[in-house]
């Protein structure tokens, strides 16, 4: 997967209205709560075949972030 | 002893977890076991930590491909190992399954593991000309979440809870012959599904689970009480094993 359709996906996951960019701060979100926090564990399994749990989520502080554990 | 060598159990998902600990304790108990899982390796394995190895037949088999032909898959196990005195449907899988991320193909996935191949495979045992008739056993793995759906998880409470009540539909059908199905629904029990690198689920409320979370061997324990002529008065029931906090 590319970053730019990375991208375009992560707006899906989050469901957010605000246009996305590497740089984005999740905790700016307002959608950013524990139900995208589980429906990011789940896109990074199924598309990345990457495990992280909920522990992991704090670490998350961007976009970026999230695309680095993808590998992206 | 709760059984002898000459009763024969079918076990899938025993290459794991609670089919693993089933297929272990009903070897323990002197049955012979029928050990159905994909991985050859694991169920290999199995044979060499069992009781009695000799007593641990080795099935590789995928059960949620051609799912129509599973009733026929019974039917050659039984021509070569003769009439099934029960069965622990123990084979299944689980993801977090948020309204957000669910697609079409990963719900049917599941529901092909956890839902139709139980559905076909009990088919295949309940046709009298494959098991003992009376004294019959089958058990099914159902979940907490059958019952009790926490979020994330709204595909396999899905498959779970349809589950239990198709297996006591069934219950009702087989009695006439003296056959028994049940099913168990476990919370949180330490299996690779639940711990370890594979792992994406993950449950720490505490408060849940006051006994902590649970060991394989408290399903299997309970698994092989079905299964055994100790549970002969006790049919179309879930059993719930969840150390009283959840359901
Ligand atoms: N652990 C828990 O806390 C818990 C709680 C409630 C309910 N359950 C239920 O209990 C059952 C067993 O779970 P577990 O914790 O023992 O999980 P597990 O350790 O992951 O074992 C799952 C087993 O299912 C087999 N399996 C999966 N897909 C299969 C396929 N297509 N064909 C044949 N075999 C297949 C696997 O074998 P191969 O990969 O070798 O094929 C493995 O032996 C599941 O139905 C699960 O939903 C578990």
């Amino acid at each position: 997967m590319e970053r730019q359709e990375f991208l375009e996906k992560m707006q899906n996951v989050l469901q957010t209205e605000k246009e996305l960019s590497f740089d984005t701060e999740l905790e700016e979100l307002e959608e950013w709560d524990s139900l995208s926090a589980m429906a990011t564990i789940a896109f990074l399994d199924k598309n990345f075949n990457v495990k992280i749990v909920y522990k992991d989520i704090p670490s998350l502080k961007t976009v970026e972030d999230i695309a680095k554990k993808a590998g992206l | 002893m709760e059984f002898t060598k000459e009763q024969f159990f079918i076990v899938t998902g025993a290459s794991s977890g609670l089919g693993e600990a089933t297929a272990l304790e009903l070897i323990k108990q002197g049955a012979s076991v029928v050990a159905i899982a994909r991985r050859e390796d694991k169920l290999k394995e199995l044979k060499s930590k069992c009781a009695n190895p000799d007593n641990l037949y080795i099935e590789v088999k995928d059960l949620s491909q051609d799912i129509d032909s599973l009733p026929d898959y019974v039917k050659t196990l039984r021509e070569k190992y003769g009439k099934f005195r029960g069965m622990a449907y123990c084979a299944g899988i689980n993801f977090i399954g948020s309204i957000r991320s669910i697609n079409y193909q990963d719900t049917l996935d599941l529901f092909n593991i956890d839902y139709f191949a139980p559905l076909f495979m009990a088919k295949g045992i309940l046709d009298r000309r494959n098991n003992i008739g009376k004294g019959f056993s089958l058990v099914c793995i159902s979940s907490s979440d059958g019952i009790n759906p926490v979020k994330g998880q709204s595909i396999y409470t899905g498959a779970k809870s349809a589950l239990i009540l198709t297996m006591k539909s069934i219950s009702k059908e087989v009695s006439s012959y003296g056959a028994r199905v049940n099913c168990v629904s476990p919370s949180m029990i330490k299996t690779p599904m639940t711990v370890g690198e594979n792992c994406v689920l993950e449950d720490d409320n505490k408060e849940k689970y006051p006994f902590g979370w649970g060991e394989a061997q408290d399903v299997s324990n309970m698994i092989c009480y079905l299964l055994s002529d100790k549970a002969k008065y006790i049919s179309g029931q879930n059993y719930i094993i969840d150390s009283g906090g959840e359901v």
